[in-house]
């Protein structure tokens, strides 16, 4: 028997095939990725730092910016400066925005993974040739703009709208619910917009889960819930992780529904940055504000996604 | 000791219904190694998910030491299984895995600890306690799964074709290990396989199933030398069923006459069969070759075929009747020669259906 690394030569035609082939290889990756490198480029990252060499100039009058270094805006985060005689006295107005958003993103998590998660589980515990045409009516919402279905909502959860006259016929009231403009109409918009972001990647995890596993655990005296806590949702956490994921970084940013369910009375981030590049004229301090809630989300996604991990690193 | 009592199960309503089973009984005695054997679709699964508890019954009763288990859930019942495709959890180690039931149960982490050592010393595994299901070879995943399913010490295991999916080589060794394993813990063993080889192997006793209905129990021994039916003769190994004619019942047993030769005692699996044609189960190495011409044959024909197996030649033999039958032999005639087939009446069993 031949040794090990006792490889006998190649001839001269099959070297050059196998150059070729390694060549051809590589060429193949590059071709493959370049067109969205490109775009990625073009629309991603040379924004961003026009985004960031903004952040450190100083805002102009009528909008846009002077070319003139200032740290301010990171400094204007946090801190207020006095009229009259320049001193920085703290200032929390936007750490509260910060802080409502981050709880309002973080309740519409918990939400959509609350129903979200039963939703999945039923369509992947359907027989297959069903689970397309779940799937479909859970991504059926995507068919119509966000703006049209959140001036819907407006229309349904207004004072004289559907669901308040709907009460008040029924009897259970007898004045219209003030849901609009709350922070509770905000978050039934941003549960409703981000359910499924929540669902289609639980569904990916659970469509792969052996259900077997669930009667085995049954067997071996498990109750439901603990087959439900120590089999499958163990086994799909990568799904949940993605999907908490794909619902906490969007919600943060969320625009469009604040701004209508919200009346723009109560800000989020999305409206705060928004208002800087309106008719705060402030672009530098809004460039800031965005780059901060980057920061943030880039630390939240690389603990997410290291705890994700992290059962494949134990066992492995 | 299991009660199966009138179980039936229908899956399905109205048109599409399926009838799984059909009012089964059953007693599995206790601590024994007990086979349900037949083809697929015979509604051998179907009744260990009943037993387990995984289906309920749509009517009749399941009994476990004369309580009725029949309407309680899997894991309300001292039974468990170890399923073909082994269904480990891919998460945990394989202590886990051997642990789970127990901790499920409640046990302290030491009481689970020590049965989970128990347990990988009992299937030989002790070296891999720490290791991930997923790195393990199918053989070595079978015995996770026994002493997954062992370690509750369940009054009942029940086995869904646990080695299908293991090579023949590997299977002949886990058949021995099983009926040490049942040795060894005196809990009773419900086994279910397609294999009528396996089965004969290992079991005390089989039933064997077909179309939803218990055709036959009884020992191996019983199952092969005696079966009741042409289905049964005909799955559990090699069998002719040749024409005869029954003449009369003699002292419980049959006296029958083939194509040629003398009247003949043979045993009968029901003694209530009308005088007239019959059909009679006639093992392939119970038959000796002999001439035409001898007054002991009791039929004749020509050998149309002969395959080499090793240890013996089967031939196949054309009956100046029609049909053809299977004869094994170690001294084979050349294909072409006329022979005549004798047998010990001892040997032939008289089938009711």
């Amino acid at each position: 028997m031949a040794a090990p690394g006792d490889i006998p030569q190649a001839g001269p035609a099959l070297q050059r095939a196998q150059r070729d082939r390694a060549r051809r290889r590589k060429r193949m990756r590059w071709g493959l990725l370049a067109p969205a490198l490109v775009v990625i480029g073009i629309f991603g990252l040379a924004p961003l730092s026009i985004a960031l060499v903004y952040s450190f100039l100083e805002p102009g009058t009528y909008g846009g910016v002077t070319w003139a270094f200032s740290p301010e805006a990171y400094v204007q985060f946090l801190f207020q400066r006095d009229i009259f005689d320049d001193t920085l006295g703290f200032n929390g107005a936007y750490l509260r925005i910060f802080g409502r958003s981050f709880g309002l993103a973080l309740i519409t998590m918990v939400g959509t993974l609350v129903l979200g998660f039963p939703v999945a589980y039923f369509i992947a515990a359907r027989p297959e040739q069903q689970r397309n045409l779940w799937l479909f009516a859970v991504t059926l919402p995507f068919w119509t703009n966000l703006l049209i279905r959140t001036y819907s909502m407006m229309l349904i959860v207004r004072d004289e709208g559907f669901l308040n006259g709907a009460l008040i016929w029924a009897g259970v009231i007898n004045r219209p619910l003030s849901i609009i403009y709350t922070d509770g109409a905000v978050l039934l918009g941003l549960v409703y917009s981000y359910l499924p972001f929540m669902i289609l990647p639980i569904y990916a995890s659970l469509e792969k889960f052996d259900f077997r596993l669930l009667e085995a655990a049954h067997d071996l005296y498990a109750s439901r819930v603990q087959m439900m806590r120590h089999v499958a949702l163990p086994l799909t956490r990568p799904g949940i992780v993605a999907g908490c994921a794909l619902v906490l970084i969007p919600a943060l940013g969320a625009y469009i529904t604040p701004e209508l369910l919200g009346g723009g009375k109560k800000l989020m981030i999305g409206n705060m940055i928004a208002l800087q590049f309106g008719s705060g004229r402030n672009w530098p301090f809004g460039s800031a504000a965005a780059l901060i809630l980057m920061s943030i989300v880039l630390i939240a996604l690389l603990v997410s996604l290291r705890s994700g991990a992290k059962p494949e690193a134990r066992h492995g | 000791m299991i009660d199966i009592d009138n179980v039936t199960k229908q899956f399905g309503e109205g048109a599409a219904a399926v009838q799984a089973l059909r009012r089964v009984s059953l007693t599995i005695p206790e601590a024994s190694f007990f086979t349900l054997l037949g083809p697929s679709g015979c509604g051998k699964t179907t009744l260990l998910r009943l037993i387990a508890g995984f289906e309920l019954p749509t009517g009749g009763d399941i009994r476990l030491d004369g309580q009725s288990i029949g309407h309680l859930p899997p894991h309300h019942r001292p039974v468990n299984t170890v399923f073909q495709s082994y269904a480990l959890f891919p998460h945990m180690t394989v202590a886990r895995n051997i642990g789970f039931g127990l901790e499920m149960q409640g046990r302290k982490p030491s009481d689970v600890a020590a049965t989970v050592n128990k347990m990988l010393t009992l299937v030989r595994m002790e070296e891999y306690a720490a290791r991930r299901v997923d790195q393990l070879s199918g053989g070595q995943q079978q015995r996770v799964a026994l002493a997954r399913a062992l370690a509750p010490h369940p009054k009942v295991l029940l086995l869904d074709e646990p080695l299908s999916a293991l090579d023949l080589k590997l299977r002949k060794q886990m058949q021995g290990e099983l009926k040490r394993l049942q040795a060894e813990t005196g809990i009773t063993f419900v086994f279910v396989t397609h294999d009528q080889g396996e089965a004969l192997a290992m079991s005390d006793q089989i039933a064997v199933m077909s179309a939803g209905e218990v055709q036959q129990v009884g020992s191996p021994e019983a199952i092969y030398t005696r079966p009741r039916s042409a289905f049964v003769a005909d799955f559990i190994g090699d069998t002719n069923i040749v024409p005869a004619t029954l003449l009369r019942y003699e002292g419980g047993r049959a006296v029958i006459r083939f194509a040629q030769g003398p009247e003949l005692c043979a045993n009968a699996a029901s003694d209530a069969l009308a005088a007239g044609p019959v059909q009679v189960a006639l093992r392939p190495e119970t038959i000796t070759l002999t001439d035409a011409a001898d007054p002991a044959a009791l039929m004749c024909g020509t050998v149309a075929e002969s395959t080499y197996q090793g240890a013996a030649t089967q031939l196949t033999v054309r009956l100046e009747t029609g049909p053809e039958i299977r004869v094994e032999v170690t001294d084979p005639p050349s294909p072409g020669a006329r022979v005549g087939i004798a047998c010990d009446a001892a040997m032939l069993q008289v089938l009711a259906d």
